[in-house]
């Protein structure tokens, strides 16, 4: 089983370093982390200031661009497959569904993974030379890998279930949309606007994986939460700040694995 | 090679198969014809066991519903239309070989033999091979290290006459050893390569047996065509018209067809020439798929009754 899948990985890791959107990640990560760490870290010789500055930079960075970055692929994968007639070529062969889902996914990760450590590795690597404590870059790189395969799987769920790539791929960035302005302008809506208590709100932030990353990362270099304001200070209150990165990186990871399974779901539902 | 019984398959409620026995025997050259939604496709999608299904069905002696993986590993498969693969035809072969624990040595000769040397081609990307090389690649890796068993789901149908007169030829000099399934809607694939055919409609087999013995049964007959001078054509027509019946002759403007076997056809010639009608040209042409497929359909009909 393990053979069969590694062979699949292969394939994909393989067809993805040829493609555009690979290069395309990498220019991003690595151009955006290596400017953002060079320059925003430039004050940091002189203490905290400097370093928030280029790790909040980097959180940034990761936020507007990993989530798409990972979506946008991984939802052609299947798809494209389908619509050019090779899923069922592929299907025809003496392999196991769950083989060619599980090779689709770990492959698509896996090139995730690299353009990941090559443009946060080096970006990083800089910040840590101009005077970002490494623990801090881990922890970024750490949950920026999370969130990068949570949206992997949600992309490969999308896939799956799309008859076509233009489909999945469209589906993909709507979800992107909903999960953006629901995680970032709809807590500030919700909280200002309509007085949704502390308590649904901070259910939320750990519900939606774009705030549950983003507060991840903040635990590491602002333990108070202060700069996520009144639902920062709940979240501390509650959980602790440990606790709440945790939590954080939980609900990453059962988003990881509910997507798969959901994406797993539809991958044999559409074959039947 | 292939036992299947009582073998249905419904979409939601509208049934595509419906209560198909069929045996196929090792070696044998089996066609299934039908036009298209006659339930070609879902038959071989069972046999692969990529879709679930109602009966029994045993590929190569595997119980496809409990053991698909199993059954595809004894049996190639060439798709209607060649797949957009990433990756030149080099990196094709090795993956598909891998894939299925086939020599690739093997492959690289198989494709050296349909024209295809992976000296030459090996380099090219997969996209840039014509429709027809592209089938032969299929066909060359389907058949792996002499499968026993070889479904193709209308390999022909997007080709060009010349592609398809190509893959044909190939398809024909695959081992007798190699059982072959071959679904299509075309006679001339039928022909090529069959010597036994089952002819599906709406999900029910029609019929089951030769290409002769239907084209017999349900008396779909060539037709000789033969044009000759206008000014003889009316003379021509009467002729035959007199010779071998009014029903077996017709006219379509500018030459005169006569239906028969390859005895009555051979006559018409000689009976035209004994008249002292030139012929400009002549040719023939097999009965039609609908023909046949309404042959077989009435056939059935009166075996009912």
């Amino acid at each position: 089983m393990i053979a069969g899948v590694a062979i699949w990985i292969r394939r994909e890791l393989s067809v993805a370093l040829e493609a555009r959107w690979f290069v395309a990640n990498l220019f991003i990560f690595l151009g955006g982390g290596l400017l953002l760490s060079a320059f925003g870290a430039g004050d940091a010789i002189g203490g905290y200031r400097g370093f928030a500055k280029a790790f909040t930079g980097l959180v940034h960075l990761a936020l507007l661009f990993v989530p798409l970055m990972a979506l946008i692929p991984a939802a052609a994968v299947i798809a494209g497959d389908r619509e050019n007639g090779a899923l069922e070529y592929f299907l025809a062969q003496p392999v196991s569904a769950g083989q060619v889902y599980a090779g689709k996914l770990g492959g698509v990760a896996a090139a995730m993974l690299l353009s990941l450590t090559v443009g946060f590795g080096a970006a990083g690597a800089v910040a840590v030379l101009r005077g970002v404590p490494a623990g801090l870059v881990a922890t970024l790189f750490g949950f920026v890998v999370l969130l990068a395969l949570v949206f992997v799987a949600l992309g490969l769920a999308v896939s799956a279930a799309a008859p076509s790539r233009a489909r999945a791929t469209t589906i993909g960035i709507v979800g992107w949309l909903v999960l953006v302005v629901f995680g970032t302008l709809g807590l500030i809506v919700a909280f200002i606007r309509f007085g949704v208590p502390e308590s649904t709100l901070v259910i939320w932030t750990f519900v939606n994986p774009i705030e549950a990353f983003r507060l991840g990362v903040m635990c590491a270099i602002d333990p108070d939460l202060s700069l996520l304001g009144p639902i920062g200070a709940a979240v501390v209150a509650q959980l602790g700040t440990t606790g709440a990165a945790l939590l954080a990186a939980a609900s990453l990871m059962a988003w990881t694995l509910g997507a798969t399974l959901m994406g797993w779901w539809l991958f044999r539902r559409t074959q039947a | 090679m292939i036992l299947a019984r009582s073998l249905s398959k419904a979409f939601g409620k509208h049934p595509v198969l419906a209560d198909i026995d069929l045996t196929v025997q090792a070696g044998e050259r089996l066609a299934i014809l039908g036009l298209n939604g006659a339930g070609k496709t879902t038959l071989i999608r069972c046999f692969l066991g990529l879709i679930p299904f109602e009966g029994e069905l045993e590929v190569a002696g595997v119980d496809v519903r409990s053991a698909g993986r199993e059954a595809r590993a004894r049996l190639g498969y060439v798709p209607q239309r060649a797949p957009q693969f990433e990756g030149s035809l080099a990196d094709v072969v090795a993956f598909f070989t891998t894939l299925r624990g086939a020599s690739r040595d093997v492959a690289a000769a198989r494709l050296e033999q349909f024209g295809l040397p992976l000296d030459e081609h090996g380099a090219k990307p997969l996209q840039a091979l014509s429709g027809g090389m592209l089938q032969k690649v299929l066909l060359a890796l389907a058949l792996g290290d002499d499968v026993p068993l070889l479904l193709l789901d209308e390999p022909t149908a997007n080709l060009d006459p010349r592609a398809r007169r190509e893959f044909l030829r190939v398809l024909s000099e695959v081992d007798r050893t190699t059982t072959v399934l071959l679904a299509s809607h075309r006679l001339m694939d039928v022909e090529a390569v069959a010597d036994r055919l089952v002819v599906l409609h709406d999900g029910h087999v029609m019929f089951d047996g030769s290409l002769p013995t239907l084209k017999r049964r349900i008396g779909a007959e060539a037709t000789l065509w033969v044009r000759v001078t206008p000014a003889q054509r009316a003379s021509a027509d009467e002729r035959l018209r007199s010779q071998f019946g009014a029903d077996a002759v017709r006219a379509n403007g500018t030459a005169v067809g006569i239906r028969g076997d390859a005895a009555v056809l051979g006559e018409v010639l000689h009976e035209l020439r004994r008249a002292g009608i030139s012929i400009e040209e002549f040719w023939t042409e097999a009965p039609s798929l609908h023909e046949l497929l309404e042959g077989a359909l009435g056939a059935r009909s009166e075996a009912e009754a």
